[in-house]
């Protein structure tokens, strides 16, 4: 009897953990991730343009070594891809290491620009994350957060059912889009990560105490090279800024829970993008915010806030009740929590 | 269905090692005793980061396969550091100046530098990581070779003295009171040029 009901109860729960992993969806989400990590990787290759021989040279000719960064990341494992790998291969072809890293960076630009048309998708998409995460690796040293998504979105995306009806792929070479159920499947992968991300960012900002009294907030605006606001204007708001230190711990801490509601998703959604439009303009950090701006749109941004319509635009199926049916919630915005 | 049981599998395997990754920063923060938790949890925080640690194979070898296959992994897919920026509180910054002495025993103040401004956060974030106590055994070469970068340019250059030290800004109220930030130096190094010339 108990061996039946545990059996039931798995059944059940993997049944359900299916059904909320492979809700049929629009490849409109991935239309927008497409798009916005192209534009990602090439603003990523322009804003690094001057710097970027300087940053991976090897060692006697840049800023610190390529070779350091790479010794430190093969100490993680060195399969690891890395810049030095293409160096190597270069030097069988006779191409220096300033022609590496010329072709690199300009591949990496091609890519960025063919993943915003949508030429090549796929190939553009695992090229792209390949050479960014070279150089994020070589750089290892000079990395910061926004590396990490942005090897997160590629990762995401070169793996995701490309190519999607926007792209020229379909509207050029015909390629049809990719099945209803993996489209939902990566976008539940990129939402339940978003999830993550900004839980333990908002749980770890709550156990300091500065972010309680707005001392944090006063500290992030005014350290170089963040200090583009001048601190005699920041003084003004200082009330002020133990509110928004607050509000950012909740608004974080609340993601996981609130963006999955549809009653709040479209307001949390709206606080987050704002929060990640304040940082890249107050700060300086573009690239982290466009790419937090594009993950978040992807994830719970496109096609969420009317789930009847967006569902009977899901290409290839039959109608919206045979939808909700697989799922056993509607087809799109659904959640665990859904109200 | 074959399909679909593999791409679930991915799915909690990958989310289990990327909830691993950041709760074992998260276990890390509090280890250190950096937080508004009490003392108390300290030793409980750092078991709970070890046994963390211990999913993502960090207690295996340095050359076992499951160790590196996992960060092979964890990197390739971007989920190699927790997601705990700015926190728990935001430190201060770093600042590297070098005193360059000419040959006819001139001296010129200079700091590392580089041309556009994305590659100078990154900048900020190198000197930002050598601080820590983790790249202690780098900190003098990566020092040396950001010594070199200045000194390559200037052929009569005698002796290079780098200062590393963390620079504490001011708080609200003591802005308020016209203090400015304070430098406090944490290490000093002297490369002659000469010898390598």
């Amino acid at each position: 009897m108990k061996n039946r009901v545990a059996t039931t109860l798995s059944r059940r729960w993997s049944d359900n953990l299916v059904a909320f992993l492979f809700t049929p969806e629009t490849d409109k989400w991935l239309a927008a991730l497409r798009v916005g990590l192209g534009l990602q990787v090439a603003v990523y290759a322009l804003f690094l343009r001057s710097d970027w021989h300087y940053l991976f040279a090897s060692t006697g000719k840049g800023l610190v070594s390529r070779q350091l960064g790479e010794a430190i990341t093969s100490f993680d494992s060195p399969l690891i891809p890395k810049l030095g790998w293409l160096v190597a291969i270069g030097g069988y072809t006779h191409v220096g290491e300033d022609g590496v890293l010329s072709i690199a960076w300009a591949c990496l630009l091609c890519m960025g620009v063919l993943l915003l048309l949508g030429l090549f998708s796929r190939p553009a998409a695992i090229i792209a994350w390949f050479l960014h995460l070279c150089a994020a690796e070589s750089g290892g040293l000079f990395a910061y957060g926004a590396d990490n998504f942005m090897t997160t979105g590629l990762f995401y995306l070169m793996l995701s059912p490309l190519p999607d009806r926007y792209s020229l792929d379909h509207q050029l070479l015909k390629a049809e889009p990719g099945d209803p159920q993996l489209l939902g499947f990566w976008r539940r992968v990129l939402q339940v990560h978003m999830c993550f991300v900004y839980f333990i960012g908002g749980l770890s900002k709550c156990l300091g105490s500065g972010w309680w009294n707005g001392s944090n907030l006063w500290r992030s605006l005014t350290r170089p090279p963040f200090n583009l606001i001048s601190p005699d204007i920041l003084v003004r708001f200082k009330y002020a800024l133990p509110i928004l230190g607050i509000s950012i711990c909740l608004i974080e801490l609340g993601y996981p829970f609130f963006i999955w509601i549809r009653k709040t998703r479209f307001s949390w959604l709206v606080c987050i993008l704002a929060m990640h439009v304040a940082i890249g303009l107050a700060m300086g950090l573009y690239l982290f915010a466009l790419v937090m701006i594009v993950l978040n749109l992807a994830a719970f941004g496109i096609g969420m806030r009317n789930g009847q319509r967006a569902s009977a635009e899901i290409p290839g199926s039959g109608s919206t009740e045979q939808h909700a049916g697989i799922s056993g919630q509607s087809a799109l915005g659904t959640s665990p929590l859904h109200s | 269905m074959a399909s679909k049981r593999i791409h679930a599998a991915w799915f909690i395997v990958h989310f289990f090692l990327i909830a691993a990754v950041c709760f074992a920063s998260v276990f890390s923060l509090i280890a250190e005793g950096s937080t508004i938790l009490p003392p108390a949890f300290d030793k409980y925080a750092r078991n709970s980061e070890l046994v963390a640690a211990w999913f993502l194979g960090k207690q295996a070898g340095a050359h076992s396969p499951f160790r590196r296959g996992i960060a092979t992994y964890l990197h390739a897919a971007g989920v190699q550091t927790g997601y705990t920026f700015f926190a728990p509180n935001v430190p201060g910054y770093h600042r590297l100046t070098f005193e360059l002495y000419y040959e006819d025993g001139h001296v010129e103040y200079q700091s590392p530098h580089v041309s556009g401004e994305a590659a100078a956060l990154r900048l900020e974030s190198l000197l930002d990581r050598i601080a820590d106590d983790q790249y202690e055994p780098i900190r003098e070469v990566v020092v040396k070779l950001l010594a070199l970068s200045v000194s390559r340019d200037r052929p009569y250059l005698k002796k290079i003295r780098a200062t590393f030290g963390a620079v504490t800004p001011p708080e609200i109220s003591d802005f308020e009171n016209g203090k400015g930030e304070s430098f406090q130096p944490m290490f000093r190094y002297d490369f002659s040029l000469l010898e390598d010339k």
